[in-house]
């Protein structure tokens, strides 16, 4: 029989080799990083690493362009995935009531979800075309002609929530619609003998049964929101001018067009501060907001 | 105006349900008596849920019709049927203190708070719930929870009271106490009371009558102790009663029960009213072993002994069927051996061994 002391040893054996890939593929990409946010970096033209310490910061945030960005991500952000949010929800109770044709519609409606960000970005980029797209068709029919969805900055941002939300509302769909399906049937059953009405069994049962549920899956499309790019990427590539340009499209621009690395990575950080701070705001407001139904 | 104690408060008239081409409940019959204790019991799958759950208008009839103080109720939604239910997992608002689950209806339903907050402490008061009223569901234990379900049905003061095995969740012991209780409440307040249970002992102590119930079919609709002394038919017979009853295959020849090579006399109007057969079945109660007015000498080749201190079971067998036998606790018998009880043929049953109805 082995001896303990051996089995210690070999646990050793087994649990470098993780610790090792981790560190080489998180930890020292991230430190570097900081590290090169503190310096001047540039690969075009190359010039060598200097040491500025916060200049970096100190310029992104002095930069109105990285206000601009902020903001356009903040619009495009909360407003698509406020729509998300209540057309998921609103489909997965139409769905879970089993609607007619409920078990096409569950396939149909959970496409968008599967394809990938920049296919979706060209398929919107055909259909919103000024001149070509089927949308320009319907909105000549109705007496607009050449509508500039994408090279007017509000109708672009608009645009872009509509694709936001034309992709990511299937995920909604799909949690709150488990959700739903988790929820004792029972509970409802007692409801509707005692004469509650469906708004109310809705109001006072579902809603807040699900509140958990909801405030995860609203958590997770706010994170997975503030990434947005490559829809951005393709459908205006940040223009009209800078006016529908997020966060990491800026990040993007600065690093692979101005290749500025040290930039890019003091934005990087920031953005990552900007994340943590609001996820941990919003966590705790949901957490006082469950705390009433718990 | 038509006497209304007279009239069935609930009625079923010839209602039947199909799960698509499957009939889980044939034609069905019943009336229920305003006030009325009245309990659907029966092996799983006998529809009586089912039965119960048309009854809520949770389930949709598929033909016929429920009839509640004669008001035909059979397409009203489950709402507007003044029932009030209580289900076997408690179906609590998880959400909600027990006063806001027990208040809630009452509050949808615009009641004054004046009233709601009267009718919630009062109900707590009767159930025992006073302490726990802002706890929510999930800190009470299981009685305490069953209990706040029987209060939101109560508070409402519902024409019937509807009851899905409320007491299957619950452990032995407080199983017992609550089924006094929810029978002692249902008396006080005298609402009309529909409660579905598996479980034979419940259904005896608690109704008023009890409706035996297997595969979708009423067997028998008596008050309990009918049940056990005249039970309609051999599946009635074999359901109620612990240990349950015994059955032979036997013949009535000469005015005595011919049971392989034994003989047992019959009294004398027993004799009289099933006549001589050469083929029926007899059932006898473990507990009519034990002597009696009428008792007969039975021959027992015993297998095991079960002493349960009030008495002892006696397993065994007689002409190749099993049977058990509950006797003196100091009942001589010896495992492996053949012992004598006697068996009281006064209370013997027949049944007709083709139609298995009581002769």
């Amino acid at each position: 029989m082995p001896s303990a002391a051996s089995n210690d040893r070999i646990k050793h054996l087994f649990l470098w080799p993780a610790f090792l890939v981790v560190l080489l593929v998180t930890l020292f990409p991230l430190i570097y990083a900081l590290v090169v946010s503190f310096q001047a970096v540039r690969l075009v033209p190359p010039t060598p690493a200097r040491f500025v310490g916060f200049d970096n910061y100190a310029e992104i945030i002095q930069s109105a362009r990285f206000w601009g960005s902020v903001q356009v991500t903040a619009v495009i952000v909360f407003t698509s995935v406020a729509f998300q949010f209540v057309l998921g929800f609103a489909l997965a109770l139409a769905l879970h009531h089993n609607v007619p044709g409920a078990t096409l519609y569950r396939v149909t409606f959970l496409l968008p979800m599967f394809l990938a960000p920049v296919c979706v970005a060209l398929i919107a980029r055909m259909l919103f075309h000024p001149v070509l797209g089927p949308v320009n068709d319907l909105f000549t029919a109705l007496g607009f002609e050449h509508v500039p969805f994408l090279t007017n900055s509000t109708l672009a941002i608009s645009t872009l929530i509509i694709v936001e939300v034309w992709q990511w509302t299937p995920f909604v769909i799909l949690l709150m619609l488990a959700g739903l399906q988790g929820l004792p049937s029972e509970v409802f059953e007692a409801a509707r003998v005692d004469n509650i009405s469906a708004w109310r069994r809705f109001r006072d049962l579902t809603f807040p049964m699900l509140l958990p549920l909801s405030i995860a899956v609203i958590f997770i499309r706010l994170i997975e929101g503030f990434k947005l790019i490559d829809t951005v990427f393709v459908l205006t590539g940040g223009g009209p001018g800078t006016s529908t340009e997020t966060l990491t499209l800026f990040a993007y621009n600065e690093g692979f067009k101005k290749f500025n690395i040290g930039m890019t990575s003091a934005l990087s950080f920031l953005f990552l501060i900007v994340v943590i701070v609001f996820g941990t705001l919003y966590l705790a407001a949901a957490q006082r907001l469950t705390k009433r139904y718990r | 105006m038509t006497n209304a104690s007279s009239e069935p408060h609930v009625a079923f008239k010839a209602i039947s349900k199909s799960f698509g081409e499957q009939q889980v409940i044939p034609p069905l019959d019943l009336e229920i008596n305003r006030g009325e204790f009245i309990v659907l019991v029966g092996p799983s799958g006998c529809g009586k849920t089912t039965t119960l759950r048309m009854l809520a208008g949770l389930e949709t009839v598929t033909s016929g019709t429920i009839e509640i103080s004669g008001k035909d109720i059979t397409d009203t939604r489950a709402g507007a049927r003044d029932c009030a239910m209580v289900f076997q997992n408690y179906a609590l608002y998880p959400h909600m203190s027990v006063r806001d689950n027990i208040g809630y209806a009452m509050k949808v339903h615009g009641a004054d708070q004046s009233e709601i907050d009267k009718r919630v402490s009062e109900a707590a008061t009767l159930l025992g719930l006073d302490p726990y009223l802002d706890r929510k569901p999930k800190n009470l234990s299981g009685g305490q929870r069953q209990r706040v379900a029987i209060g939101r049905a109560l508070v409402r003061k519902p024409q019937v009271f509807l009851f899905d095995e409320p007491l299957s969740n619950l452990d032995a012991k407080l199983r017992v106490e609550m089924r006094t209780e929810i029978k002692l409440l249902q008396k006080r307040l005298g609402t009309t009371a529909v409660y579905v249970t598996h479980d034979q002992i419940e259904a005896m102590t608690m109704a008023d009558r009890v409706v035996v119930m297997q595969a979708g079919k009423i067997e028998q609709v008596a008050a309990p102790i009918t049940l056990y002394e005249e039970p309609a038919n051999r599946f009635v017979a074999n359901f109620i009663g612990s240990p349950a009853m015994n059955f032979f295959d036997v013949a009535i020849r000469d005015g005595a029960v011919h049971l392989g090579d034994q003989k047992l006399p019959l009294p004398a109007e027993t004799a009289a009213r099933v006549g001589a057969r050469e083929k029926v079945i007899m059932g006898l109660r473990p507990e009519h072993m034990n002597g009696g007015d009428h008792p007969a000498e039975l021959h027992v080749q015993c297998q095991t002994l079960e002493p349960l201190g009030a008495h002892t079971l006696v397993l065994g067998e007689v002409a190749g069927t099993k049977m058990v036998a509950q006797v003196a606790p100091r009942f001589p018998a010896q495992a492996g051996e053949t012992c004598t009880v006697l068996a009281d043929m006064a209370h013997v049953h027949f049944f007709d061994p083709d139609t298995e109805l009581r002769i």
